[in-house]
C-alpha cells in the first residue's frame, strides 16, 4: 500500500441559502474560485493533477452536466486534468476523497483535487423534479424528509431538546471563538461575487444562548424536539482539498497536513440515517488499528444536534474532541461540500493541535455512514 | 385636463398618509413618502418605518409584493426638492393649521408650477389652509379626504375652493378614480365635510339614545345595525373599532367648527363611562376591550359592557326587530312597539333631519349626501333612501306632532320622494324642487343601470343574460350569495347560442356583494343526504360542460370577479379566456376546505397556467407541485395583484380599481379579442402519475407531522394529488384535458362519499368557519 496525504485544504466562506452573501454565485464559479484558490495556495503544478473530482448531493440545473469538469475549465486548469462528478449525497465529497485516493494506490495519478459544492439557494434539496419510486416510498423510508430522521434518532436514543439545544449553543461558542481567534482564515477562500468580495461566513449566530433556542417552535414534528436551532442550516459552500501520494507530496514540498490511514462506509435503516457515523467509525477504526480512544481529533458533521450526540454517545467519544472550530449547526452544511471540509478539518486540526489520530465522519440521507481516518505525519 | 398623474408624493407617514402612499403604489403609480426628521443618524427613518409597518398590518395595505417597492422614502428636511419631479402633492401631516402652512410655504418654493396640491384635512376649512399663499398656489390647490383604511374605503371627498383650476381639480379626480378606485363626492368648504359630520351626529345620537333609554349594547346594535341598514357592528361596534379615545377628539373638533345652532351642538355630550373606558385603556378593539371584548382569561368568552355598571358581562343575544321592521321597512322599524321603535326613532329622528339641513351647506345634492354615507360608512341605504323607505311625508308629520322642526328640503319634498324611476332612468329630487337624473362619472357602465330598461335575454332560476351594448352580453349570477347550481349550467348552455347568434363576446359580471362564494353546498348536502348520487355526479359533470362550452365557445368570455370568488366562482374565472378583475378580488379554489376537490375543470386550468410560467423549473413536477401546493390548503388571494402570485390570473389579464368600472373594463378587452378570435386549443399533459403523487404525499405527510394538516386533510389531498398527477400516467404518455376532468370527477365523488367531508360541508354551512377534522 502507499501511503497517501491530504496535502492542502481550502473553501469558501459557508453563507445561508436564499438570504446570504453567495446565493446569487453560481456553484460552478463558486467551486471553481475555492480549487483554485487550493492550487495557488498549496503551489502544487496544475499539470500535474490527474483528475477533480466532485462531489454534489444534487447535481442538476447550474450544478449539473458534469459540473467536476466544468469547474476545472473556470478555474483555468490545464485541459489535460480530468473531471468527474460523483453523488452519495452528504457524504459526497467525503466519497471523493476516497475515490482519489483508491486511483492513487491502482496507480492511476499521483495528485486528485477532491471537492464538493452546493448551492441549495439554487438547487432545491430534493433537487427540481423529485420523482420517488412509488412502491419503494409505501414500504421504506428510503425518501423520508432529514428531519424526521433527526427526531426519529432523538426518541430511540433519548436525547432530550434540552442536551441538543446545548449542544447547538456549544457550537456556536466554539465557531463564534475560532472566527475571534482568526483561526479560519486560513481555510477560507475568498470569493469574488458581483456584489464584492465575500471573505468570512455568514452562517455564525454567536449570540445563540440556550434561552433564547428553548423559545423555537418544532420544525418538523409538532410534538418534536429537533428546531431550526438543533438543525444545520441550509447552506450555499464549496470546498476543496488536495490528495496526493505522500511521495509525491514530499517530493514537491507540498504541505502535508495528514496522511489517511483508512476509509469506510455503512448503510443503517434510512429512518434512523443520522446514527450512520457509528458504524463507518468502528469499521475504518478496526481497518486502521485505532481504538476509539486514541482519537485527539474528531469532526463529527452536525446535520443535527441529535445525531450527533447519539453518534457520540455509542461510540464512546469525548464530547472534548469533538467538532473543536465548531460544527455544521454553526458553520453550516452545504450538502455536497461538507465531505471535504470535515476531513480537511481534521487534518488541520491534527497538525495545528498536535495530535496523532483524527477521524471525519457523517451521517447520509437515505441510511449511510462515512468515516476517514486520519493520522498525524508528522 | 391637465397632463396625467405620473408620480406622486405624500408629505406626513402616519397611518392615512401611509396607507395613501400604498394605495397609489397599488395603482403602479411611483410614491415618495416623506415625513419630519425624528433621528439625526437615520434621517428617513420615520418614513421608512411607516412602510416597514404597513408590509406586517392586517388587512395589508398593499396589494401586493411590487407595490411596497414604488414607495421611495425620505425626509421633508433633506428631500422635499424632489416634489418638483411629482404631478401631485398629497399633504397628511398632522391636523394642525400652523404646521401646515408652514409646510405650503416651503412647498411653494419647491414644487412644479401647476402641479397640483391636495390636503387630506379632516376638518380645517379650505379657505384657512391657502391663507397667506399665492394666487398660483391657491389655484393648484384641492381638498382630498380619504377615508381610513384608504386601500379598503371607497369613499373620497373632494373640496374644491372657488380659486380652485377646474382642469387641475378634474386631473386629480380622474386619476382618484381610475387609479385609485375611489368613489368621488364632491364636498363643500364645511366643517367634517359630508360622511364625518353626519356619521358623528349619527353616532352621538345613537349613543345618548342607548344611555337614556336604558338599552345594552347589544340591543342597541341589534335595532341600530343590520334593520337600519347599517353594518351589523352597529355604532357600539363601530365606535370599538374605530377607538374609543378618538371619540372625545371628534366631538371637540365638531364642536369647535360649528355654528351656533348647528343640531349637533345640542346633542354633543361626554358620557361618564366613556371617559372611565378611555382612562383605563379600554379603548375598543386597538386597546384592552371596547363596548365588546373578549375574555381571554374566561376561554375566549364574547363579554359586553354594561353601561350603566362599567362591568364586563357575558355577551347576550339581543332580540332584534321582527317582521317588516328587520326587513327593511324602515317605516315599519321606527313605528315599532317597545324598545324597538323607541330606540329606532331616538336615532333615525335626528339624523335624518340633519341630514337633511346638510343641502346645501355641506353638499349640492342629496346623492353626494347618500353616496357619502354609503361609500363612507358602510350604510346600506343612505339617509335620503331612508327617508323615502319612511315617506317624506310622514317623516314630516311625525316631526310636527313631536313639535319639531321639520326641515325645509323634507317639507319642499311634500308627499313626494327624495328618487324615482323615469323612463328607465334614476332621478333625485333637486333643491329647485325639480327631479334630475342622476349622472355617472364618464365611462361608468353598471348592470343596475341597464337592468332598470331592458329584459333579461335569458333567465333561470339562478343566472340571468343581459345585453350590455355593443354587441356584448352579460351572464349575471341571481342566486343567494351567488351561489352556483345547476340553474346557473343551465343558463350558460342556454346563452351560449345566444350570443353567437346575436353577439360578439360575453362578459360574465355582476353587481352583487361577492363574484361567487361558489357551487351552493347547501343544495350538495341535501342531495347526499336522500343519497341522490347520481344528481350529484350530473352536477359535476354539468358544470364541467357548461365552463368548457364556454371556453370552447366561438366568441370570447371574459371573467370580471370582484370581491370573494370561490371554489366554482373561481373556476367561472378559470375558464373563461380572460379576465378583466377588480383589484380587491379574493379568489381561490377552496374546495379542500369542505373535503372536496374542485370539479369544474380548475385542476386541469391551474396546471395549465402554471406549467406556462416561465419562473418555474420545468420538468414533470414544478406545475404540479405548484398547483398542489396552492390548491391543497385551499389558498385564498387578498388581491388581485396576489391573484396572479398565486396563478389563478394570467399575466394578460387585466385588473380595475374602480369597481364601478369593472363592466365597462370587461367589455373593453371582450371586444378587444374579437377580431380574428378563436376558440383556445383542448391542452395537452404530460404529468408524473404514480411517481408524482407518491413525492405530494411525502410533501403533504411533512405538513401534517409539523402539525399543518389533520388526518382528513391528507386523504383529501391524495385526492387532489391523484387528479394532479394524471392517476395512473406515465411521464411518457399523453393526458387529455378530457382525462383530467374524468379524475376530478371520480375524486369529487370519492370524496363527497365520506361522512368527513359532510361534516366539514355542515359546519360550514352552519357556522361560516372550516371544520378541521
Amino acid at each position: 500500500m502507499r501511503d497517501i496525504v491530504i496535502a492542502g485544504y481550502a473553501r469558501s466562506p459557508f453563507h445561508l441559502a436564499g438570504k446570504g452573501a453567495l446565493a446569487r454565485v453560481r456553484p460552478d464559479d463558486l467551486a471553481a474560485q475555492v480549487i483554485r484558490g487550493l492550487v495557488d495556495r498549496t503551489g502544487v503544478d496544475a499539470a500535474d493533477i490527474e483528475d477533480i473530482i466532485v462531489g454534489c448531493a444534487f447535481p442538476e440545473g447550474e450544478q449539473g452536466l458534469n459540473v467536476a469538469r466544468l469547474i476545472g475549465l473556470l478555474a483555468d486548469l490545464p485541459l489535460s486534468v480530468g473531471g468527474m462528478t460523483v453523488n452519495r449525497f452528504c457524504g459526497s465529497s467525503m466519497s471523493a476523497i476516497h475515490i482519489a485516493m483508491g486511483q492513487i494506490e491502482i496507480g492511476a495519478g499521483e495528485a486528485f483535487i477532491a471537492a464538493g459544492v452546493e448551492s441549495m439557494s439554487r438547487v432545491p434539496m430534493s433537487g427540481f423534479n423529485p420523482l420517488p419510486n412509488p412502491a419503494l416510498a409505501a414500504k421504506s423510508a428510503a425518501y423520508l424528509g432529514m428531519g424526521d430522521t433527526a427526531e426519529n434518532v432523538a426518541t430511540k436514543y433519548q436525547i432530550t431538546r434540552v442536551q441538543q439545544e446545548a449542544f447547538a449553543v456549544s457550537s456556536q461558542k466554539k465557531a463564534a471563538a475560532a472566527r475571534e481567534g482568526g483561526k479560519l482564515v486560513d481555510e477560507i477562500v475568498p470569493i469574488t461575487t458581483k456584489a464584492g468580495t465575500v471573505s468570512e461566513d455568514g452562517t455564525l449566530r454567536p449570540e445563540t444562548t440556550a434561552e433564547g433556542l428553548a423559545g423555537l417552535k418544532p420544525a418538523f414534528d409538532q410534538n418534536g424536539s429537533v428546531t431550526a436551532g438543533t438543525s444545520s442550516p441550509l447552506t450555499d459552500g464549496a470546498s476543496a482539498v488536495l490528495v496526493t501520494s505522500e511521495d509525491y507530496a514530499r517530493a514537491h514540498n507540498l504541505p502535508i497536513l495528514a496522511r489517511i490511514k483508512a476509509v469506510a462506509v455503512s448503510g443503517c435503516a434510512p429512518e434512523i440515517m443520522g446514527i450512520g457515523p457509528v458504524e463507518a467509525t468502528r469499521k475504518a477504526l478496526k481497518r486502521g488499528g485505532v481504538d476509539v480512544g486514541q482519537l485527539d481529533v474528531v469532526e463529527l458533521n452536525e446535520a443535527f444536534a441529535s445525531q450527533a450526540l447519539a453518534c457520540m454517545h455509542d461510540l464512546g467519544i469525548d464530547e472534548s474532541k469533538v467538532n473543536l472550530d465548531g460544527g455544521g449547526i454553526a458553520i453550516g452544511h452545504p450538502l455536497g461540500a461538507t465531505g471535504a471540509r470535515i476531513v480537511g478539518k481534521a487534518a488541520s486540526l491534527l497538525k495545528r493541535e498536535g495530535g496523532k489520530y483524527a477521524i471525519a465522519t457523517q451521517c447520509i440521507g437515505g441510511g449511510q455512514g462515512i468515516a476517514t481516518l486520519l493520522e498525524a505525519a508528522e | 385636463m391637465s397632463e396625467p398623474i405620473k408620480k406622486v408624493c405624500v408629505i406626513g407617514a402616519g397611518t392615512m398618509g401611509a396607507g395613501i402612499a400604498a394605495q397609489v403604489a397599488n395603482a403602479g403609480v411611483p410614491v415618495l413618502l416623506l415625513d419630519i426628521v425624528r433621528d439625526e443618524q437615520d434621517r428617513s427613518s420615520v418614513a421608512r418605518g411607516a412602510v416597514e409597518k404597513m408590509l406586517k398590518t392586517e388587512p395589508a395595505p398593499f396589494m401586493g409584493k411590487g407595490a411596497a417597492r414604488l414607495v421611495e422614502t425620505g425626509n421633508i428636511d433633506d428631500d422635499l426638492a424632489k416634489v418638483a419631479e411629482c404631478d401631485w402633492i398629497v399633504e397628511a401631516i398632522v391636523e394642525r393649521l400652523d404646521l401646515k402652512q408652514a409646510l405650503y410655504a416651503k412647498l411653494e418654493a419647491v414644487r412644479r408650477p401647476g402641479t397640483a396640491i391636495s390636503s387630506n384635512t379632516s376638518t380645517i376649512p379650505l379657505a384657512d389652509l391657502t391663507g397667506g399663499r399665492s394666487e398660483a398656489f391657491t389655484r393648484d390647490f384641492l381638498i382630498t379626504h380619504f377615508f381610513n383604511p384608504p386601500r379598503y374605503m371607497r369613499l373620497i371627498e373632494i373640496v374644491a375652493g372657488p380659486q380652485s383650476d377646474p382642469a387641475l381639480v378634474a386631473s386629480v379626480e380622474d386619476f382618484v378614480d381610475r387609479k385609485l378606485g375611489k368613489s368621488i363626492v364632491a364636498a363643500k368648504d364645511s366643517p367634517g365635510f359630508i360622511a364625518n359630520r353626519l356619521g358623528i351626529f349619527w353616532i352621538q345620537a345613537a349613543m345618548n339614545a342607548a344611555f337614556d333609554q336604558g338599552l345594552t349594547v347589544e340591543e342597541a346594535d341589534a335595532i341600530g345595525g343590520r334593520p337600519m341598514g347599517v353594518p351589523k357592528t352597529g355604532v357600539f361596534g363601530l365606535v370599538d373599532l374605530i377607538g374609543i379615545d378618538l371619540m372625545p377628539h371628534l366631538m371637540q373638533s365638531m364642536t369647535r367648527t360649528l355654528t351656533t345652532g348647528d343640531a349637533y351642538l345640542e346633542i354633543a355630550r361626554d358620557h361618564p363611562l366613556v371617559g372611565k373606558m378611555i382612562e383605563g385603556g379600554y379603548t375598543g378593539r386597538k386597546g384592552k376591550g371596547g363596548f365588546y371584548r373578549v375574555n381571554r382569561e374566561l376561554d375566549k368568552r364574547r363579554e359586553a359592557i354594561d353601561l350603566t355598571t362599567g362591568d364586563y358581562r357575558e355577551m347576550a343575544k339581543a332580540i332584534g326587530p321582527s317582521g317588516a321592521a328587520a326587513k327593511g321597512d324602515i317605516g315599519a322599524l321606527i313605528s315599532a312597539p317597545g324598545k324597538t321603535g323607541a330606540y329606532a326613532w331616538a336615532v333615525l329622528g335626528p339624523t335624518l333631519s340633519y341630514a337633511a339641513s346638510l343641502v346645501p351647506q355641506a353638499a349640492d345634492t342629496i346623492v353626494a349626501i347618500d353616496d357619502a354615507m354609503k361609500l363612507g360608512y358602510n350604510w346600506k341605504w343612505g339617509p335620503f333612501e331612508l327617508i323615502d323607505k319612511i315617506g317624506a311625508a310622514r317623516l314630516a308629520e311625525r316631526y310636527r306632532a313631536e313639535g319639531k322642526a321639520v326641515p325645509a328640503l323634507i317639507e319642499m319634498a311634500g308627499d313626494r320622494s327624495f328618487y324615482r324611476i323615469e323612463e328607465g332612468k334614476r332621478q333625485y329630487l333637486g333643491l329647485d324642487g325639480g327631479y334630475h337624473d342622476i349622472v355617472r362619472r364618464e365611462g361608468i357602465l353598471l348592470l343596475e343601470d341597464i337592468k332598470r330598461t331592458s329584459q333579461p335575454l335569458v333567465k333561470t332560476g339562478s343566472a340571468a343574460l343581459w345585453d350590455v351594448g355593443d354587441g356584448v352580453a352579460a351572464l349575471e349570477f341571481t342566486g343567494k350569495m351567488n351561489a352556483l347550481d345547476g340553474e346557473v349550467m343551465k343558463a350558460v348552455q342556454k346563452a351560449i347560442p345566444i350570443v353567437q347568434k346575436g353577439f360578439k363576446a360575453l362578459v360574465i359580471y355582476n353587481e352583487g356583494s361577492n363574484f361567487s362564494a361558489g357551487a351552493n353546498l347547501g343544495l350538495a348536502m341535501f342531495a347526499v343526504n336522500i343519497a341522490a348520487w347520481g344528481e350529484i355526479e350530473k352536477l359535476v359533470e354539468g358544470g364541467q360542460k357548461a365552463l368548457k362550452a364556454l371556453k370552447y365557445a366561438p366568441f370570447p368570455v371574459v371573467a370580471a370577479p370582484f370581491g370573494m370568488a370561490l371554489g366554482g366562482g373561481c373556476e367561472f374565472v378559470l375558464n373563461a379566456d380572460a379576465a378583466q378583475v377588480h383589484s380587491e378580488t379574493y379568489m381561490g379554489l377552496v374546495e379542500t376546505g369542505v373535503g372536496l376537490i374542485p370539479g369544474w375543470g380548475g385542476c386541469g386550468e391551474m396546471l395549465d397556467r402554471w406549467r406556462s410560467n416561465p419562473a418555474l423549473p420545468k420538468g414533470p413536477i414544478p406545475a404540479v407541485a405548484k398547483t398542489f401546493e396552492t390548491v391543497s390548503v385551499a389558498t385564498v388571494s387578498r388581491s388581485a395583484a396576489e391573484a396572479r402570485e398565486h396563478g389563478f390570473l394570467r399575466p394578460s389579464d387585466g385588473i380595475t380599481m374602480n369597481r364601478d368600472r369593472l363592466l365597462a373594463d370587461a367589455k373593453a378587452r371582450a371586444l378587444a379579442m374579437v377580431e380574428g378570435y378563436e376558440a383556445p386549443k383542448p391542452p395537452e399533459f404530460r404529468l408524473p402519475g404514480p411517481s408524482g403523487r407518491a413525492a405530494l404525499k411525502l410533501a403533504a405527510d411533512a405538513m401534517h407531522k409539523r402539525g399543518l394538516a389533520t388526518d382528513y386533510d391528507l386523504v383529501v389531498a391524495d385526492d387532489l394529488a391523484q387528479v394532479l398527477t394524471g392517476g395512473d400516467a406515465d411521464w411518457i404518455d399523453t393526458v387529455t384535458e378530457a382525462d383530467l376532468l374524468k379524475l376530478e370527477r371520480k375524486a369529487f365523488m370519492a370524496r363527497i362519499h365520506d361522512p368527513r367531508t359532510m361534516a366539514r360541508i355542515e359546519q360550514m354551512l352552519e357556522t361560516g368557519k372550516p371544520l378541521r377534522n
